[in-house]
């Protein structure tokens, strides 16, 4: 069965590149618009892997992020988050609270792919 | 870039196009292990291309299509028909991939995608293997090979924030050839165990061309909290060495963990024993894989008719400084011009060579094409190859394609029966397409031969009279019969099918083949099957002929056609009824130049008969005398000419004189069919 991706960011175009190259590679694909947008879909359905942005309105990233850790069906969930290099502090923030691992922005499809097939296979 | 990138998808043409061709042969013999690393490799290739170029798309598909074969070089997987059938339509998928326009078509996007997931499910039976033993995996050694030592202690907690170490280990493995040792003597017992806690750790000898940061990127999620070092050993690969190997193996099961010191001394000791055994080979080998890459070099075809052309001039050239030099005797130029005369010569014979190039290409389509039609038709068909290394110039090959393609559909869509057909009628099940390529003298012979249920004559007599080609009343030998086929306007299919009888017909095949120099041949017998004859000349610019004189103007017979000439006297020729001519005992017949020129009789006693193969039989055609052999440069004629195709070009002798370039085969056709 394709596996299933929540992409949670408030930029249409980043959500659009990621939802395509995920599409692309057979991936299940979820979208929220940010924190609170994503949480309607963690309503028990099997999700895979969540991909978020770190700084969103209304709920951002790594609260999203410990959200996610408190309950029980995801707690173990691989969650990778969109940074910047320059980032280091929110990075090590985000590994706190319990992420999995982190892409940097701007990235390439073939990078993308490569930090998905980390997490998950 | 624009001009790499052409260049990549050049390239990236001939690689699927031979990825094609293994997967065929691989379908024949699903076990080959050869084919299979075959497969793997050109995969490797284009992956490794199309990532250079910045086509990711083709990159990431075929980094995943290669995978799946990765997992059968490795026995991990086995060639089935689903694989192979995922693989074609991946194929299929490749080549739309070339042109980035596709990229936006719906339809392509749904392909992709849909291959995609397929391709994903093969590779992830979800089983991650702890311990994978291809020491003997062979490994394309392009690069240097340098072995390194990692030991990965993940943190305890790692389950936690949902990283699964087993897929790092993967992706390590997926780096190079690998050996890796689980731990589990931190496992407490039974009772103490937390699900929830990593205690398993794990060391890994890794032989990779990458360096040592493409594996720190494997870790670079965990790396901040788990324990993790990584030693380069040795530029070798100590995997190779099976002593190492099996020493270290044994530490580890003995051992709580092997331990980077250890594995250290026992590596400088396996470099050792390497490089003494590598000594002895090492000469050798050098040579052989210096041999193998200077084998064959990338050149555009511009390039090489340039070339050619360069070389047809020279050849003009020459033969004005070898007439120079005969009308002008100028002491110590006889042996300079003689000189020049065989190094052309070599220069031609290369330049030609050049340009030749092996059918099989062409042929290893068909195969494809042989496929997907019996898959369509439902019809079972056994396709031989014979003559695939034969060599033609590449402008024939490329013009050959189509005519050939059309000729094969026609066999299996009109030839070959339905099996059940044939199986009334007690022939095989399967019917049999037989290509064949040989060399006959100059000429090249392609022949598609079938099995099928053979052209029936009167049918086609029949239907080219009810079309009005032929008149009702007019008697016809079978071959005439059969050579209908090739007037336009001609098909006989009784319905139009997908696969032939589009209205295009073997007029046009013969047409195309005309246009390359080339002749078709038909013959069948109804209930057995059908054969077709292509001939083609090797190459198409320059020929060595032979130079006549008739009526002081020069012409050239191509020196191929020509089986003996013979000196007779005015009378035998002039005085004749039935133009029959005896020479050596045999009856031959023949053909006046002058005459058929119209041209005035000749005042010589004595006239030369060239006697030419003409289909099966000896034809002489009458000249005044002959000059000599002459390497003739083709140079096509004007527009006016156009329609005198007994002619198939002209040549600039060395004093500047145009003689035309004789077809025989046309020159007596034409003149039989006037009589």
């Amino acid at each position: 069965m394709a596996k299933t991706i929540l992409i949670v960011d408030d930029s249409d175009s980043i959500r659009e590149v990621v939802r395509f190259t995920l599409e692309n590679e057979g991936y299940n694909v979820l979208v929220g618009v940010d924190g609170k947008d994503a949480l309607k879909h963690l309503n028990g359905q099997a999700i895979d892997l969540v991909i978020t942005d770190l700084h969103m309105p209304e709920m951002d990233g790594i609260e999203l992020i410990k959200h996610i850790r408190a309950m029980s069906d995801y707690e173990r969930v691989p969650i990778l988050f969109l940074t910047t290099e320059s980032q280091t502090s929110k990075k090590m923030e985000a590994k706190d609270a319990g992420a999995t691992g982190w892409i940097i922005k701007p990235f390439v499809p073939a990078k993308l792919i490569a930090a998905i097939n980390k997490v998950i296979r | 870039m624009d001009n790499f990138k052409k260049k990549f998808i050049e390239e990236a043409a001939e690689l699927i196009d031979k990825l094609e061709v293994a997967l065929l042969e691989l379908e024949k013999k699903p076990n080959d292990e050869a084919l299979i690393q075959q497969v793997f490799r050109v995969m490797h290739t284009l992956k490794g291309n199309s990532a250079m170029f910045g086509f990711e798309l083709i990159d990431s598909f075929t980094h995943n299509l290669k995978s799946i074969y990765d997992k059968i070089r490795n026995g991990q997987l086995e060639v089935s028909k689903d694989i192979l059938n995922i693989t074609f339509s991946s194929v299929d998928h490749l080549k739309a991939m070339l042109d980035e326009q596709n990229y936006d078509d719906p339809d392509f996007k749904t392909i992709h995608s849909g291959l995609m997931g397929k391709i994903n499910k093969i590779i992830n039976p979800d089983i991650v293997e702890k311990e994978s033993n291809n020491t003997e995996k062979a490994q394309d050694m392009s690069g240097s090979f340098s072995t390194f030592y990692i030991l990965f202690e993940p943190n305890e907690k790692i389950f936690s924030n949902g990283t699964n170490p087993l897929y790092l280990l993967d992706e390590l493995c997926s780096l190079g050839e690998h050996k890796v040792y689980a731990h589990f003597n931190r496992l407490p017992g039974i009772k103490d165990i937390n699900p929830n806690l990593c205690y398993t750790y794990w060391e890994v000898l890794l032989v990779t061309d990458k360096d040592v940061n493409a594996i720190h990127d494997v870790f670079i999620f965990v790396e901040t909290d788990s324990k993790l070092e990584i030693q380069k050993l040795a530029e070798e690969n100590l995997l190779a060495d099976k002593e190492f190997v099996d020493e270290v193996s044994h530490l580890a099961d003995i051992q709580k963990d092997v331990g980077l010191v250890t594995i250290q001394r026992l590596a400088a000791k396996s470099v050792a024993r390497i490089n003494k055994a590598k000594a002895r080979e090492f000469t050798k080998e050098r040579i052989a894989t210096k041999d193998k890459t200077a084998a064959s070099i990338r050149v555009s075809s511009d390039k090489l008719d340039h070339l050619m052309n360069l070389v047809s001039e020279l050849v003009t050239t020459q033969a004005r400084l070898s007439l120079f030099a005969e009308q002008n005797n100028v002491p110590g130029l006889a042996p300079i011009v003689e000189n020049v005369h065989k190094l052309t010569r070599q220069l031609r014979d290369i330049a030609f060579s050049i340009v030749l190039i092996p059918i099989e290409n062409l042929f290893g389509r068909f195969q494809r094409l042989i496929r997907d039609l019996s898959a369509e038709l439902h019809k079972e068909v056994d396709f031989i190859i014979e003559g695939a290394d034969t060599e033609l110039d590449k402008t024939i090959i490329e013009n050959l394609s189509d005519p050939l393609m059309h000729i094969i559909r026609n066999s299996m869509d009109h030839g070959i029966e339905e099996s059940r057909i044939r199986i009334a009628n007690g022939k095989p099940a399967k019917g049999k397409i037989h290509l064949k390529a040989f060399y006959s003298g100059a000429n090249v012979i392609i022949q598609v031969s079938d099995d099928g249920a053979g052209i029936d004559p009167e049918i086609i007599h029949a239907k080219a009279i009810s079309k009005g080609l032929v008149p009702s009343d007019k008697k016809m030998s079978k071959k005439e019969i059969l050579d209908l086929i090739f007037l336009p306007g001609f098909s006989t299919a009784k319905k139009v099918t997908d696969v032939s009888g589009r209205g295009v017909g073997m007029d046009v095949v013969k047409k195309k083949i005309s246009d390359i120099r080339g002749e078709v041949e038909v013959e069948s017998e109804v209930g057995l099957g059908t054969t077709i004859t292509i001939k083609l000349p090797l190459t198409l610019s320059i020929i060595d002929g032979l130079l006549v004189s008739i009526d002081s103007s020069p012409f050239v017979i191509p020196l191929s056609s020509i089986d003996k000439i013979y000196a007779v006297d005015k009378e035998s020729i002039y005085n004749t009824f039935n133009n029959l001519v005896t020479l050596d005992g045999t009856q031959i017949p023949f053909f006046s130049l002058r005459k058929e020129f119209n041209l005035q009789p000749s005042n010589e006693e004595l006239e030369q008969v060239v006697v030419v193969n003409f289909e099966d039989n000896r034809v002489g055609l009458v000249v005044d005398y002959v000059i000599g052999e002459y390497q003739a440069v083709l140079k096509p004629l004007g527009k006016h000419y156009k329609s005198h195709d007994i002619f198939s070009g002209a040549t600039i002798l060395g004093d500047g004189t145009v003689a035309l370039v004789m077809d025989t085969n046309k020159i007596i056709k034409m003149f039989a069919t006037s009589k």
